[in-house]
């Protein structure tokens, strides 16, 4: 198995290459840059409109101010929605990164013991039915059971609320608003957990069950240690060490399904801010979405392979 | 503490059936003593070594007794178990560094078992943990580097460091200088010494012969699962059992001066079906063809007999394991089981269990057999004594060379072995029975048993024969019965193997048109064509260039491994008994005045007259 | 090899891979034959229930929802297929240009495929789909140059163990080519492999295709699974949402299932390393 992470530097190129995409997309369409950025939108500018932003962005800016603007929060206006992009990326964030965050938490956690303790009993009727029932699930895309899940709990059960991330105009504070927000988030959490935890099931029990037959293994098992110790401080502390691995590799591709999520759910991040700047063509906003979405996962793709690192000693301690 | 292993079987399910990999073992590991544990890989040394620590797999089922002092493993729940682990019975596992965390440091490791077991505080448990691998000279500074820092000699030591910590009375040693240089082996060896007078019992799993004859105060050799020779470690080089042996001589020590031999075959695992009908499957495990010597149950006892019963209550038995791969092995080896006997005794009784294992076989011909015996062999021409009373004895599948100056006896020795000659005194016995006395009630028998080879080949044939006459002529004389197209079959296998033509053309033709070295390997076929247990061969490459003769001796020694042929080979040129001989008998004035071991003779030689052969084949 | 071939005809999870997705693209191909009319003719009466002349009913624009599946259907099987298979040419040829050639060519191409590996292709598709509303085909594309370099690490890493070999070896002596070793030896030797690296990169191109439909980015006038099931989500009030919504879940999922399927099956017997998820 694959236990290598990207070299640092690959990150950094990234990053450039996304933040290069940013400034660079909007030069190669037809007309100057107000033209470029405005002109396919939706929102007809009026002359005054225009005029104010020419003025307001100073012709096409170079790379350097297009540089010092993503750093300084200057990304632009939203002419669809009448606000800076900014506030409008900035509101949105705070709910993707505790939906996303809590999702990631949860199925990683979950997923990681299930596998360990489904490779401890290998061969078992409750282990085979756990990896049919996480294959299965793995096939599942989030379209499909984000909206069942939206049908079945929010429109019929009416258990769930159907969107947002607190019931509007309520004004709740202190734990009831706490309970508001678990309730809007539930829904879409589970369409995530759902979503990551079989593949990081899989995983850990793929890797579990490779080590459960190394001679380390038998080793500490020799040595008399409580079985939790072999089990976790021995076996599944080795284990984690691919499933971070991949887990970088498949941000990527988790990062798609969230999008979705947020969106069946109407759940106020950055997932369907993207969605309605689609609809309404607002390239500033769509811009800035995809540029934060992406720089985050490298960040978390850095600190990953800097976490790898330090758990595992044949890398390295040396940056 | 003494460790006692009683009738423990082991067997493996896979699928539907089920592998036997330890069949009724016994073995005590006394305290101060090493016992080595030797076999081929897969013959069951680890399932052992892990029985030990209550470590088989969930697919293994154990039968028998496992005793570390008064708690027997095998009837404790898994609870229990783990407590006496590292504490009664620790392991330096096989596989080096892949056998320690590679995500933690060795300190920690070792240190572990201290917390872990009996509570020790971290602050001391580290203390005593650098202490222990002090003493196996691993300093501060590589106790704290994580095992893939480690060289393979460092993380052997800090294996053994870690077995230490908890002061066991029993330490198993599974193969545990399987990749080290011979200096990091002998640092070790002398580590395992020291712990053997600390009273502790040692079990030293390896395939390494030369290590367990030279660490080692007992040795058990197990094939298949089942032990088939126990005796003392240092009697390694003379062990009996013919599995044994082998082992020994396909063991590439620095004690061995001629080419390795091997064991003819590979081993068998043993597998057992569930099928009620067919008990006993064995397979080949990378042969080329799929040999499956299926047997049904109700014959033999043997293998589905309750394990803890006493083996000798089975009237017949499936026979010897070692028997599809023994040299010597008769019918009556294929039928009856044999038992673990006392050598040379096999009507003794059971050895005393409180002194350990004596040397003790399972072999029904009580080990390798000694093939030929000459007592006090004596025989003179006239007044001229050529032969001074002699005792020699010749082992089955051995290569003896008589070496010694010209005159000195040898031919007349071989002659007389090979019943050419009558002694005037003494007697020669061959497999047992008396040689003159075989000759007269059974000449054909015995002529077909014993091979010769002259020493003038061209006087040995007739040359009024064509080449087909003269290597059919013995089995002409033998077996009348032969029909002609069988017959000529086995004069053209005889020929091809000592690499002579096999055309039409050349068979017809006679002596006087082939070459000397012809003749020669001519005389070998016919020599060979009779299948004989025993060649005594005097000079019989003396008249071939060298690039024949290199191809004649592979021969011969591949028909040592394959058929267990006994040579018995009469020579001057010590740089070629040096590459055959398992044994050397020198020869002066007719008497024998040296016979051992090749290499030890020839590094070590006792005799005067051995010294003076070497001096001089080392000088020309 | 063969071995494992045996072995892997027996697993239920390939059987059924398989038959899901001959199945949904047996639909796409023949579904049209069933019925008559265009997945763009907006003359039916909107949003009507099933009928005998239209099975799944009509949308809110008048347009037969059967026939509009089954287009969907299709134009995400091909987007899959194409993206799916480009992306492994470029893989396959990366990798053992890269394995081959060794040197600076081996660097170059590794250190691009770094670069790419960290790149949310996802974003990139976004970014290009939403300024420039390409084609599908050049969306695929571009997917396929994002998603290359992981067979092609996986490739290379075959191939440096195959190139040492003593076959190979033996064959360069007898004054093979390039072009001889590589189809006589490489590619055959590599087969299962590309299996593996098909089977995933068809289940993401699929998802990413879905994904990128239902956010709008595709022509509207595309049919796709995802934008249906992004339109109709917002009838879910209506009587006729079983109808609209139900079937293009449905069905992306028994897609996405099958080729997932597909891909964990192979990757068990043939590479326990790769796994693209």
């Amino acid at each position: 198995m694959n236990t290598r992470h990207q070299p640092l530097y690959a990150y950094l190129l990234a990053a450039l290459v996304m933040v290069g995409l940013s400034y660079g997309l909007p030069l190669l369409l037809p007309g100057d840059y107000i033209e470029a950025v405005y002109g396919s939108s939706q929102v007809v500018l009026d002359a005054e409109q225009e005029a104010q932003l020419r003025q307001e962005l100073g012709g096409r800016k170079g790379f350097a101010a297009h540089l010092w603007g993503l750093v300084t929060l200057d990304w632009g206006h939203s002419l669809a929605l009448q606000t800076p992009v900014s506030r409008l990326v900035l509101e949105a964030l705070p709910w993707t990164l505790l939906l996303l965050g809590t999702a990631h938490l949860l199925a990683l956690v979950l997923g990681f013991i299930a596998g360990v303790e489904a490779a401890w009993r290998r061969g078992g009727r409750l282990e085979k039915a756990g990896v049919g029932g996480a294959t299965m699930l793995q096939g599942v895309p989030e379209i499909g059971s984000g909206v069942l899940l939206l049908l079945l709990f929010a429109y019929h059960l009416g258990w769930f609320p159907a969107g947002g991330a607190t019931t509007a105009y309520a004004e709740l504070s202190g734990g009831p608003w706490l309970l508001d927000v678990l309730h809007h988030l539930a829904l879409p959490l589970l369409t995530l957990v759902l979503a990551y935890l079989p593949g990081n099931f899989l995983l850990t029990r793929a890797g579990m069950v490779m080590i459960l037959g190394s001679p380390y293994l038998e080793t500490a098992r020799a040595k008399g240690l409580p079985p939790l110790r072999v089990r976790y401080v021995h076996a599944a502390r080795n284990a984690l060490l691919p499933v971070l691995t991949r887990f970088g590799l498949r941000l990527a591709f988790m990062i798609t399904g969230a999008l979705v999520v947020e969106t069946i759910f109407a759940y106020p991040g950055l997932g369907t801010l993207l969605f309605t700047a689609i609809g309404s063509r607002d390239l500033p906003v769509i811009q800035a979405v995809v540029l934060l979405a992406a720089l985050l996962m490298l960040l978390i793709n850095l600190g990953l392979a800097l976490l790898h690192r330090r758990l595992d000693p044949r890398i390295g301690h040396a940056l | 503490m003494k460790t006692e292993i009683k009738q423990l079987t082991v067997t493996y399910r896979e699928d539907d059936h089920r592998l036997l990999a330890l069949d009724r073992v016994d073995l005590q590991l006394l305290p101060g003593r090493i016992t080595a544990l030797v076999g081929e890989s897969g013959s069951g040394k680890t399932t052992l070594g892990k029985a030990l620590l209550g470590l088989l797999p969930p697919a293994a089922t154990v039968d028998g007794q496992i005793l570390l002092g008064e708690d027997d493993l095998t009837a404790l729940d898994e609870t229990a178990r783990n407590q006496l682990r590292w504490r009664r019975a620790a392991v330096v596992p096989q596989n080096g560094a892949a056998a320690l965390n590679p995500a933690y440091r060795l300190l920690d490791q070792v240190a572990e078992p201290l917390r872990r077991q009996r509570g020790v505080k971290r602050r001391e448990a580290e203390e005593r943990a650098l202490a222990g691998l002090a003493e196996l000279g691993l300093d501060r500074d590589q106790a704290r580097r994580y095992p893939h820092e480690l060289s393979g000699g460092q993380v052997q030591r800090g294996l053994l460091a870690m077995a230490l910590i908890l002061d066991p009375p029993l330490l198993i040693l599974d193969e545990p200088t399987a990749a080290l240089d011979c200096l990091s082996k002998n640092h070790l060896a002398q580590l395992f010494r020291r712990l053997a007078a600390q009273q502790k019992s040692l079990l030293l799993i390896t395939h390494d012969l030369a290590l367990a004859r030279q660490t080692a105060d007992q040795a058990a050799v197990i094939y298949l699962g089942r032990i088939m020779e126990y005796l003392p470690a240092g009697q390694l080089d003379r062990a009996r059992h013919p599995y044994t042996v082998a082992l020994y001589r396909s063991f590439p020590g620095m004690d061995a001066v001629r080419d390795l031999g091997g064991i003819r075959g590979d081993a068998f695992y043993r597998l057992l079906h569930a099928h009620p009908a067919v008990n006993v499957q064995q397979h080949r495990t990378c042969g080329h063809d799929h040999q499956h010597l299926v047997t049904p149950a109700s014959n033999h006892p043997e293998e589905h007999a309750p394990p803890g019963a006493d083996e000798d209550g089975h009237a017949p038995a499936a026979g010897c394991l070692f028997a599809p791969r023994c040299t010597q092995a008769e019918d009556a080896c294929r039928r009856e089981a044999p038992a673990l006997n006392r050598l040379r005794e096999p009507d003794a009784p059971q050895p005393d269990i409180d002194q350990g294992h004596e040397h003790q076989i399972r072999c029904r011909r009580g080990g390798i057999i000694d093939l030929l015996c000459c007592r006090k062999t004596s025989k003179s021409y006239g007044p001229v004594t050529a032969l001074h009373p002699v005792d020699l004895e010749l082992r089955a599948g051995e290569v003896c060379c008589l070496v010694g100056e010209s005159g000195s006896g040898k031919t007349t020795l071989a002659m007389l072995a090979a019943g050419a000659l009558e002694p005037d005194r003494g007697r020669v016995s061959f497999a047992g029975r008396d040689l003159a006395d075989w000759r007269r009630r059974d000449p054909l028998g015995l002529a077909a048993r014993i091979g010769i080879i002259h020493q003038q080949p061209a006087e040995a044939v007739s040359h009024r024969f064509t080449v087909f006459e003269i290597v059919a002529e013995p089995l002409r004389i033998q077996r009348p019965d032969l029909d002609a197209a069988a017959l000529e079959q086995r004069v053209l296998t005889s020929l091809a193997e000592v690499r002579l033509a096999t055309q039409p053309e050349f068979l017809r033709r006679y002596p006087h048109q082939l070459n000397l070295g012809a003749i020669q390997r001519l005389c070998l076929a016919r020599a060979l064509i009779q299948q004989p247990q025993l060649l005594v061969a005097d000079e019989p490459t003396s008249a071939l260039d060298p690039s024949v003769q290199a191809k004649v001796l592979k021969l011969l020694l591949e028909l040592q491994i394959e058929k267990g042929l006994t040579l018995l080979l009469v020579t001057h040129d010590l740089g070629l008994a040096r590459k055959i001989a398992d044994r050397l008998a020198v020869m002066e004035a007719g008497r024998l005045v040296e016979s051992g071991p090749a290499a030890r003779v020839l590094s070590r030689p006792a005799h005067s007259c051995t010294a003076r052969l070497i001096a001089a084949a080392t000088t020309t | 090899m063969p071995s494992e071939f045996n072995r892997i005809r027996r697993d239920p999870w390939l059987t059924v891979g398989l038959l899901l997705l001959l199945l949904l693209a047996g639909l796409s191909l023949l579904g049209p034959l069933l019925t008559p009319h265009d997945p763009h003719d907006m003359s039916f009466m909107p949003l009507s229930t099933p009928s005998a002349q239209h099975w799944l009913g009509v949308n809110d624009g008048g347009m037969d929802i059967y026939s509009e599946l089954v287009h969907s259907l299709r134009n995400t099987l091909w987007f899959g297929l194409l993206a799916g298979v480009c992306g492994l040419l470029l893989g396959a040829t990366g990798g053992l240009a890269a394995a081959w050639y060794g040197g600076w060519l081996d660097q170059l191409l590794m250190r691009l495929a770094d670069i790419i590996l960290a790149l949310p292709a996802i974003l990139v598709l976004i970014l290009l789909a939403a300024f420039f509303r390409p084609d599908p085909a050049w969306l695929a594309l571009t997917l396929a140059a994002l998603a290359w370099p992981n067979s092609a690490k996986v490739i290379r890493a075959q191939a440096l163990g195959l190139k040492n070999q003593l076959h190979l070896q033996a064959a360069r002596r007898m004054g093979a080519s390039v072009g001889y070793l590589l189809r006589r030896h490489l590619l055959p030797e590599l087969f299962p492999l590309y299996l593996v690296a098909l089977a995933a990169k068809i289940r993401m191109a699929v998802f990413m295709e879905a994904t990128l439909a239902f956010l709008g980015l595709f022509d509207p006038a595309r049919k796709s699974l995802g934008m249906m099931i992004s339109y109709a989500l917002k009838y879910y009030y209506l009587e006729i949402w079983p109808y609209w919504l139900l079937p293009p879940i449905i069905c992306l999922t028994l897609l996405i299932m099958g080729a997932t399927f597909l891909a964990v099956s192979l990757e068990k017997f043939f590479d326990p390393r790769l796994r693209e998820l």
